[in-house]
């Protein structure tokens, strides 16, 4: 489990090159290189930090706490166990990543806050206001697939999804889980990574005052985070080949569905706009109802 | 030694303590040590008796009295040893806390709280240890009483009073409720001990009829939505240790009643009963967590947070009663464990919280969080208890709120196989999702009182006279938060616990092999459903993660750190530019306009010209749905038919001689009819 951890924290900062580097070739520019954000970890890591005088230790300890939980809930999916059942466990709980999030989110907003100023208060503020939001819409999304497997642990929903059909419930299923994973991500329409206006920010304003390494944790944790989610939906919504192909080609059309899921997110960011904040719960409330459908529909 | 003298102590304890406290009312000080040391000693005492019947057996046994059908009878079984110890621990940490912060009250009636303490403690311990209808409704009262009294312990400010009041009034109803539902049993049994009494064989509408009386007259106690509203304005108005114990044990002896009723008295019913407690439980969750983001009066905030908790308990309550009537009484134990780990983590938590509010009131002098701020520098070792107790409530991993909430979230989940067919799966989904959205709803609650009290500069100068407390209040606060890790970390203990303890109330071995007893996980595996929770795993990956985060931050040397002021665009930062509480919550209080439905109201001062305006005030409120809707009117209905009834009273004698005549003649022409 620890090397599935390492394998995605690896990949993740590619995984966000790609969809940065898709929105700017859709956008007609070139955009930075597939292998920026790693060149950008790097300088971040060589960097000194600024520390605010007005923030105490809870503000030293949130990129650790943040980078655990991400590494954590990395080590938690079931990535492996998707393909191999000597991976599958019965204890990792579905509750467990997501609450592993929480935990991450708390503390990023706590630390938000220490900082005293107006955008860090903002940036948390509207965070916890997505949180909220996309809480119920995210369980109702899981639960539809979870309620198939009789479940809520990881493996035994894995492969309760991969063992059904690709029907109505299943497409409503994977359209909510999608609109979740933009909340969740962050990604426009719920919030724009690349805005430089910080009354805009909202993930980008709780870490403002983060700088050097503590800020390259942070990015890099995000990272992880999105890679996560990204995964969850790859095996949990999408239909997959029967255990009879060989391993290789499964892993090849598991890379080929995140790689196609990052570049259908830069799709829908640069289709859309961000949405303003108080619109978000209606945009959640289509991905509940959508779950809610899956669900009667089973 | 035997149960009966451990037991005895125990009461003993707590008498010598009223009855001595008088001698000592010309030293301030020693009664303080003397009132709140016993009071801590007669807590211990109480754990000593739950754990003494967890090792051995249920015990019971009776004092006769001369009395017309009263007998003092005392009956500890596991469920009772349970609701025993979870009083014994919160009342122990919150006694020696007390010791420091009874100070506050030092030449304000401080004696006659420490009496009525350790009554109000005596009573709790009588309410769920004795087993005869009289006795309980008399110690029942006799917990009402003092917590009325202690409530109103500031009776010069008039808010306290009328609080109190409110308090006394929708107890006595409840009470009421609970006689009615007694009278009930005792009619159908013909015994008043509480072993005798079962309704399994009574008439549906009598078993109707219970429930509902039961569920109103336990519910007003318990604080469900809508008979909460007494509860935040009680638990503000009390001494904040005495806040502490009504918010962690005493709600939790109303939910020690409705254990009794729906476990034991009424045994299995119709459907419909849980289904009623799960749509109760929901609202008071939600409605619960939305009120408190909007408070920012600290107390206010943790008891609306009880309203809450006490919704998730009843979740866990419904689900059983559910699962139980279909026919599945393994599930059901799972659901009653549930909702029984959660009364023990929230009263943890929960006084935790209290206590660590206590101690930013008694320095600050002010319960306003818009006035606080940058105390975690000046009280570090409450921010960190108070940020365990955050983390708790919020159920967060590793700490015991987790593994609560995961309990009641798979109680929830299996909630199909019971309640089958689209219906019951999309009903299962939805209270999933709701309580998601209180978990939710907590987490920011939580992460706004924390950072408004302890976080970024001062708000106020009332912080600058503030200082860390004194060791007596900080080792319970230490004590309660290291409980809520361990009870996170390592839960298998606790639900071997509750799988003995409600063991005793379905058929034996309808319980048996549920519960995994692993040492590293939880997990139930029944009717083709399973789960499983290991924390210890999640902990290690925790563990892990933090160690590689501290292995990436230190490869290539240690970076340097300069120190600066936070950057504000170029002005010099003050308090002025830190986001409040109403500004927290002002995002959510917009999204659920509709439930909460804020007002706001400005007035302009201007001065001859609206372009240069001297000030503007600006009043924010939300509409607190019950008391405007539903008591005001009732107040006001009730208020006009009295001043209708007042007609008959003339003031006329020769008019209520005429009224007593009828009234006689009436009664001997109906009396000699027999």
């Amino acid at each position: 489990m620890l090397g599935q951890a390492l394998l995605i924290a690896g990949f993740a900062p590619l995984v966000a090159g790609l969809i940065k580097r898709s929105k700017s070739r859709l956008q007609n520019r070139r955009g930075p290189g597939l292998f920026q954000l790693y060149r950008d970890l790097l300088k971040l890591f060589s960097k000194d930090s600024v520390v605010s005088t007005t923030t105490s230790w809870i503000f030293v300890v949130t990129p650790f706490i943040y980078l655990a939980a991400a590494l954590a809930a990395a080590a938690l999916t079931s990535l492996f166990a998707y393909f191999s059942p000597v991976f599958t466990s019965r204890f990792v709980d579905l509750f467990m990543l997501l609450y592993l999030f929480a935990l991450g989110r708390f503390f990023l907003a706590l630390a938000s806050l220490d900082a005293g100023s107006a955008f860090g208060g903002m940036g948390g503020s509207r965070e916890m206001f997505i949180s909220v939001m996309v809480e119920p819409a995210l369980l109702l999304v899981l639960l539809s697939v979870a309620l198939r497997s009789h479940s809520t642990g990881l493996t035994a929903m894995a492969e309760a999804a991969g063992n059904n059909p690709l029907d109505l419930s299943a497409i409503f299923a994977a359209t909510a889980f999608f609109i979740v994973l933009i909340a969740e991500t962050g990604r426009i329409p719920v919030d724009n990574p690349d805005t430089h206006l910080e009354l805009t920010m909202v993930h980008e304003g709780m870490v403002l005052e983060y700088s050097g390494r503590w800020l390259g944790m942070i990015v890099w944790a995000s990272a992880i985070k999105q890679l996560v989610m990204i995964i969850l939906f790859v095996t949990l919504f999408l239909p997959r080949l029967s255990a009879d192909w060989p391993l290789v080609l499964q892993i090849a059309v598991l890379g080929a569905y995140v790689l196609g899921t990052a570049v259908t997110l830069a799709l829908v960011e640069t289709l859309t706009n961000k949405m303003r904040l108080f619109k978000v719960p209606g945009f959640l409330a289509v991905a509940g109802l959508l779950a809610l459908l899956a669900i009667v529909a089973q | 030694m035997e149960f009966i003298y451990s037991y005895l102590f125990m009461i003993g304890v707590f008498v010598a303590g009223i009855i001595f406290l008088p001698l000592l009312h010309h030293n301030v000080k020693s009664a303080n040590y003397f009132a709140h040391g016993l009071a801590a000693m007669g807590s211990l005492a109480a754990v000593y008796c739950a754990i003494f019947v967890f090792v051995t057996a249920p015990q019971a046994f009776s004092i006769p009295l001369n009395l017309h059908m009263v007998v003092v009878s005392v009956r500890v079984d596991n469920l009772a040893a349970y609701f025993l110890a979870i009083i014994g621990l919160v009342g122990t940490a919150v006694s020696i806390y007390a010791m420091a912060y009874g100070r506050e009250y030092f030449g304000r009636r401080f004696n006659t709280m420490a009496g009525l303490y350790l009554a109000f403690l005596l009573s709790m311990v009588l309410v769920v240890t004795v087993s005869h209808v009289v006795i309980f409704i008399i110690v029942w009262e006799l917990m009402t009483i003092t917590s009325f009294l202690l409530v109103g312990q500031e009776h010069d400010r008039p808010t306290s009073m009328k609080a109190a009041y409110l308090y006394l009034v929708m107890t006595h109803v409840g009470t009421a409720f609970i006689i009615i539902a007694f009278l009930l049993l005792w009619k159908t049994c013909g015994s008043m001990e509480f072993a005798a009494l079962t309704a399994a064989h009574a008439e549906a509408w009598v078993r109707n009829t219970i429930f509902i009386c039961s569920l109103i007259g336990f519910g007003m106690k318990a604080g469900i939505v809508p008979l909460h509203i007494w509860l935040p304005e009680a638990h503000p108005a009390a001494p904040t240790h005495v806040s502490a114990l009504m918010s962690g044990v005493m709600i939790k002896t109303a939910i020690y009643g409705m254990c009794r009723f729906y476990l034991e008295f009424l045994g299995v019913g119709p459907a419909w009963w849980g289904g009623v407690i799960l749509l109760l439980a929901i609202i008071s969750a939600v409605l619960g967590v939305l009120y408190a983001l909007m408070e920012h009066d600290i107390k206010s905030l943790l008891a609306y947070h009880s309203v809450e908790n006490i919704g998730i308990i009843l979740l866990g309550v419904g689900a059983g009663m559910i699962f139980a009537s279909e026919g599945f009484p393994a599930l059901a134990g799972l659901a009653w464990a549930a909702a029984l780990y959660h009364v023990l983590n929230h009263a943890l938590f929960k006084s935790l919280l209290f206590l660590g509010a206590g101690a930013v009131i008694s320095t600050t002098h002010t319960r306003d969080i818009e006035h606080l701020g940058g105390l975690i520098k000046i009280m570090p070792y409450t921010a960190v208890f108070f940020l365990a107790g955050s983390a708790a409530i919020s159920a967060l991993p590793p700490f015991n709120g987790f593994v609560s909430e995961w309990l009641t979230f798979q109680s929830l989940f299996i909630l199909p196989i019971a309640l089958t067919g689209i219906a019951g799966k999309v009903v299962a989904a939805v209270l999933v999702s709701l309580l998601g959205l209180t978990g939710a709803l907590a987490a920011a609650c939580f992460v706004k009182a924390f950072g408004m009290i302890f976080l970024a500069k001062p708000r106020s100068a009332k912080v600058a006279a503030a200082g860390e407390v004194s060791g007596l209040m900080l080792v319970p606060m230490g004590f309660l938060a290291v409980l809520c890790l361990i009870l996170g970390v390592f839960p298998v203990g606790m639900m071997g616990l509750l799988q003995r303890t409600l063991a005793d109330f379905f058929a034996p071995g309808a319980l048996g092999g549920l519960v995994n007893t692993e040492w590293y996980m939880i997990g139930f595996h029944s009717n083709s459903t399973s789960g499983g929770l290991s924390m210890p795993t999640l902990i290690l990956f925790l563990a892990a993660g933090l160690m590689i985060a501290a292995v990436v931050y230190r490869a290539g040397g240690r970076p340097s750190v300069v120190h600066g002021e936070t950057w504000t665009c170029g002005i010099i930062p003050a308090s002025k530019m830190e986001y409040t509480s109403t500004g927290f919550s002002g995002p959510i209080r917009r999204a659920f306009g509709s439930i909460l439905r804020p007002h706001t109201g400005m007035v302009f001062d201007n001065n001859d010209s609206p372009y240069f305006r001297i000030r503007v005030i600006v009043q924010m409120r939300i509409t607190n749905v019950f008391t405007e809707m539903v008591y005001h009117p009732l107040n006001r209905y009730v208020v006009k038919l009295s001043r209708f009834m007042k007609r008959i009273q003339t003031g006329s004698v020769q008019l209520y001689i005429g009224y007593i005549t009828v009234v006689t003649i009436i009664v001997l022409i109906w009396s000699t009819r027999w």
